[in-house]
């Protein structure tokens, strides 16, 4: 067996709240910077729907010390790569830098996070506005199957729940924000006390702690507003909708309510998924693409959501498939996944393929960072980016079976099929 | 050091001083010929434990015959699909367990067996490698399944604007012929294609002469030039004839192809031309220029689309990595009312490449940002061995890598002039628009000769197949 190495990780935390999490590697020489704030569209209003992701457009439009789109300058002029990106419960913002620029991604995160608003006008919303609008044209009204994933999420939570409505945001609430939305935004959530730092690379620790409080410690905490905690009812039974697309191929969309992403049943779902349909050898990918020929591909997935979790699978239906035979073969193999334990053989394979791909997201600093921060921001807790594993290896064949037969039935089930529209009259 | 206590020290309106840092240099590799016809490539990166490993087998879409086009691709494919010891599923299955996975492809340029896996599992690994590769069966029912999951694969990108918007520039640039289709076929040859076809491209293709070995992660090389050579010993060493060079259409003027989607929400749109082969001398310079052009966030034509006029969420420009006449193109997905917008401001900016050398400033920052990128686009076992791939595949000398630096810190503003002049051509760019005709023809008629397609490829109208 290969020893897997150690990682080194360090947990601080500045006297503003702002948590400092650090994780020298001088393998390359490179230094990963990466921000989570807690807050993402679970933090939005319906009627402003798709702000948190305008706001994030927002923060690439400069601060006091840096002009209209300097932040991707400074970075791309040393060689470094930026992005941020916005979910149902955080916000992140991240740089790849040379080591030795690592005081420039403290530079750049420090100032939009004590000096955004006297850079903002009414001119840089606008624009940004345009092309957050083409942004959600690109990503979901002009894809194929594009608006499935929005439908299921307003199926399977209730209007009032913040997961109901798409992150990017309905088109009218994009078109509605205003400079108003976006300085009391930034007064509420873009605070120290609401944000974890993380640092992976090529430096020294004690340096770099150092550094982290010299840019942020004199950053005002913030007013800590309550968490969302949101009422989420039983499903009142089995939905199920049909969807006319431009497609060609229709397309299965099956989901359920899972506990949120740390309970033991997440992690039994998350495991259930990749022995259901990772790789070729799973039975789902056996049976529906490989054997019986009904679907051209199938995949099932689990989100690491922090109000609730949900559990996804998606097959593609075969042109000569009718969409009733996928969905009834689907849904046996997930009965069956409630009634009887898989063999122990199939979860090593899902439980391999989980470690494999940790080690694969591991060797890039940018992923390492990021799921650093996200495990100290839903669980304060770095050190469980390796002891997580511990959470699959724990896990049974019972487990699962019992998982899935208390979150995968068929009364709880929500089901969109995207089918082939029927061509216009010409 | 320590951070000076006092916080009223620090200057914000500055960015900070950056610190020395020594001077990146490739990773050390074994490059050896390992067999007749045969070269190994072997890194030592032991940064996870993880490795990954690769055959890339001579002869890609490229050596399709003409009337069998995606035949490379269905070949290499099919080549984890059954060997002498084990069936497909069987395959997959003994990888897996692993929690490895094993891919076969083919690009225009090459085939390619890939595994990637941890480290503890590298024999198994190079064994299955050979296996796939030097015993594939090709059994009746896979080469069923696999062309008609080609078939359905082709029909759902009707769907897809992007793939609409990808084949209809491919076909505008090249015709019917390499690169003028998708790798994975054209259907009516697709429909044709039968398990002896695959057999013989394969005997014919994928033979040891022209073979690369590629190996990288957490691994010795030494090891692996002992185990492999054995694996590998079997193998038909003659390497099979170069296939013919690609031939890009001739154009004189723009031209402009519209394909019809009437209620798309927005335009997806290429523009662009054939471009220089991968190993071309200006390669260096044109990377630079391609980078201050549209190859990163801030480059000239993703600030005028997206930030000064906010007609796209993002606007691109690249140059392929082909052994051939690969194709450089701008891509963006636009909003329809823009789309004639869009293509005169890319036109023009291209045009402006061409007339007036870049800033030095400007050309430092694209200079530093490729120098500085390198090593983010190092860091896993997979990347490495892609870059190896690179070498071997496009016939690049071992120093290539170190020489590239050296090149990047030579390119002048003139040598980006002039590198725009020779191989941007604006005045005969091909422009594909995917969206609603009915708003796209009367926008981008004043702009050349505009023909229209159906999303099955079919003419509409007055719509004729030259460039």
């Amino acid at each position: 067996m290969t020893a897997f190495p150690d990682l080194l990780i360090e947990q601080h935390q500045l006297d503003n709240g702002l948590r400092v999490v650090l994780n020298p590697d001088a393998a390359l020489p490179l230094v990963a910077v990466n921000l989570w704030y807690h807050v993402g569209s679970q933090n939005e209003v319906p009627g402003r729907t798709g702000f948190a992701h305008l706001f994030e457009h927002m923060l690439f439009q400069g601060s006091l010390h840096i002009g209209t789109n300097d932040h991707f300058r400074h970075v791309q002029q040393v060689g470094g790569v930026a992005n941020g990106s916005t979910w149902y419960d955080r916000t992140n913002y991240y740089e790849t830098l040379p080591a030795n620029h690592l005081e420039l991604g403290l530079w750049l995160e420090s100032d939009r996070m004590g000096w955004l608003l006297p850079a903002m006008t009414s001119e840089k919303l606008e624009n940004q506005r345009h092309v957050v609008m083409n942004e959600r044209l690109q990503r979901v009204d002009n894809q194929p199957y594009g608006r499935a994933y929005e439908r299921l999420d307003e199926l399977l939570f209730p209007a009032a729940h913040p997961y109901h409505w798409p992150v990017i945001g309905y088109m009218d609430d994009i078109a509605a924000a205003t400079l108003a939305d976006v300085e009391s935004f930034f007064r509420t959530w873009y605070t120290p006390d609401n944000a974890v730092l993380t640092l992976a690379g090529d430096f020294e620790p004690a340096e770099a702690l150092a550094l982290a409080d010299r840019y942020f410690g004199e950053i005002a905490p913030g007013p800590r507003p309550p968490r969302p905690r949101p009422e989420l009812p039983e499903l009142a039974g089995a939905v199920h909708e049909t969807q006319d697309d431009a497609v060609e191929l229709s397309r299965l969309h099956l989901a359920f309510r899972l506990p949120p992403y740390g309970h033991a049943d997440w992690y039994a779902a998350d495991l259930l998924a990749t022995v259901l349909t990772g790789g070729l050898s799973s039975p789902l990918y056996r049976d529906l693409v490989y054997d019986r020929q009904l679907a051209q591909d199938v995949g099932a997935f689990v989100l690491p959501t922090e109000l609730a979790g949900s559990f996804a699978l998606v097959a593609t239906a075969r042109p000569e498939t009718e969409p009733a035979a996928l969905e009834a073969a689907v849904r046996e193999h997930v009965r069956r996944a409630g009634a009887e334990p898989f063999a122990t053989a199939e979860l090593d394979r899902a439980r391999n393929r989980i470690l494999t791909h940790h080690w694969e997201g591991l060797q890039q600093l940018d992923q390492r960072a990021d799921q650093l921060s996200q495990l100290v921001t839903f669980f304060g807790d770095p050190h469980l980016l390796q002891r997580e594993l511990d959470r699959y290896r724990e896990l049974s064949a019972e487990d699962l079976q019992r998982c899935a037969a208390r979150w995968l039935t068929d009364e709880r089930s929500v089901a969109v099929t995207v089918v082939p529209a029927r061509a216009a009259a010409a | 050091m320590t951070a000076p206590a006092g916080r009223v020290a620090l200057d914000r309106a500055q960015p900070p001083e950056a610190r020395p840092l020594e001077r990146f240099l490739f990773p050390p590799f074994l490059h050896r010929r390992l067999l007749p016809g045969l070269d190994l490539y072997a890194a030592h990166i032991p940064r996870a434990p993880m490795v990954s490993l690769e055959l890339i087998l001579p002869h890609g879409g490229q050596s399709d015959p003409v009337d069998a086009r995606g035949l490379a691709s269905l070949t290499a494919d099919l080549l984890d699909e059954g060997s002498e010891l084990r069936s497909g599923p069987e395959i997959a299955a003994w990888v897996e367990r692993l929690g490895g996975s094993l891919s076969a492809s083919a690009d225009w340029d090459a085939g390619y067996v890939a595994c990637t896996l941890l480290a503890e599992h590298l024999p198994h690994a190079l064994a299955l490698i050979a296996e796939v590769a030097l015993t594939p069966t090709f059994p009746d029912a896979e080469v069923e399944r696999l062309r008609k999951r080609r078939l359905a694969e082709l029909m759902r990108r009707r769907s897809s604007p992007t793939a609409l918007a990808e084949q209809r520039f491919a076909r505008a640039l090249y015709g019917t012929g390499a690169y003028g289709y998708p790798l994975i076929g054209d259907e009516a040859d697709l429909r044709a294609l039968h398990r002896d076809a695959a057999a013989s491209f394969y005997r014919h293709a994928f033979r040891r002469g022209g073979a690369t070995l590629i190996a990288s992660g957490d691994l010795d090389p030494e090891d692996i030039a002992a185990r492999s050579g054995e694996l590998l010993a079997v193998w038909p060493a003659d390497p099979a004839p170069a296939p013919q060079p690609v031939e890009p259409v001739e154009r004189s003027a723009i031209t402009i192809h519209v394909v019809d989607r009437p209620q798309a929400a927005q335009t997806e749109l290429r523009l662009g031309h054939a471009g220089p082969p991968r190993n071309h001398p200006d390669r260096v310079p044109l990377s630079v220029m391609n980078s201050l052009l549209g190859g990163k966030f801030i480059s000239r034509i993703n600030l005028n689309l997206r930030e000064r006029h906010g007609y796209t969420y993002g606007a691109h420009s690249s140059f392929a990595n082909r052994l051939g006449p690969g194709p450089f193109q701008v891509s963006a997905a636009v909003a329809t009312e823009s789309t004639a917008a869009a293509v005169r401001e890319t036109l023009g900016e291209l045009r402006r490449l061409q007339q007036e050398a870049p800033a030095r400033e400007e050309l430092a920052d694209a200079v530093q940002y490729l120098e500085g990128v390198f090593p983010y686009t190092l860091q896993t076992v997979e990347s490495m061995a892609q870059r190896l791939s690179q070498l071997a595949v496009f016939g690049l000398a071992d120093d290539y890598f170190d020489r590239y630096f050296e090149l990047l810190r030579e390119v002048t503003p003139e040598a980006i002039r002039e590198v725009a002049a020779r191989h941007l051509r604006p005045e005969v760019c091909a422009v594909v628009a995917v969206g609603p005709a009915a708003a796209l023809v009367p926008q981008l008629e004043s702009l050349g000769r505009v023909a229209v397609w159906s999303p099955a490829g079919e003419p509409v109208g007055e719509a004729d197949e030259a460039g």
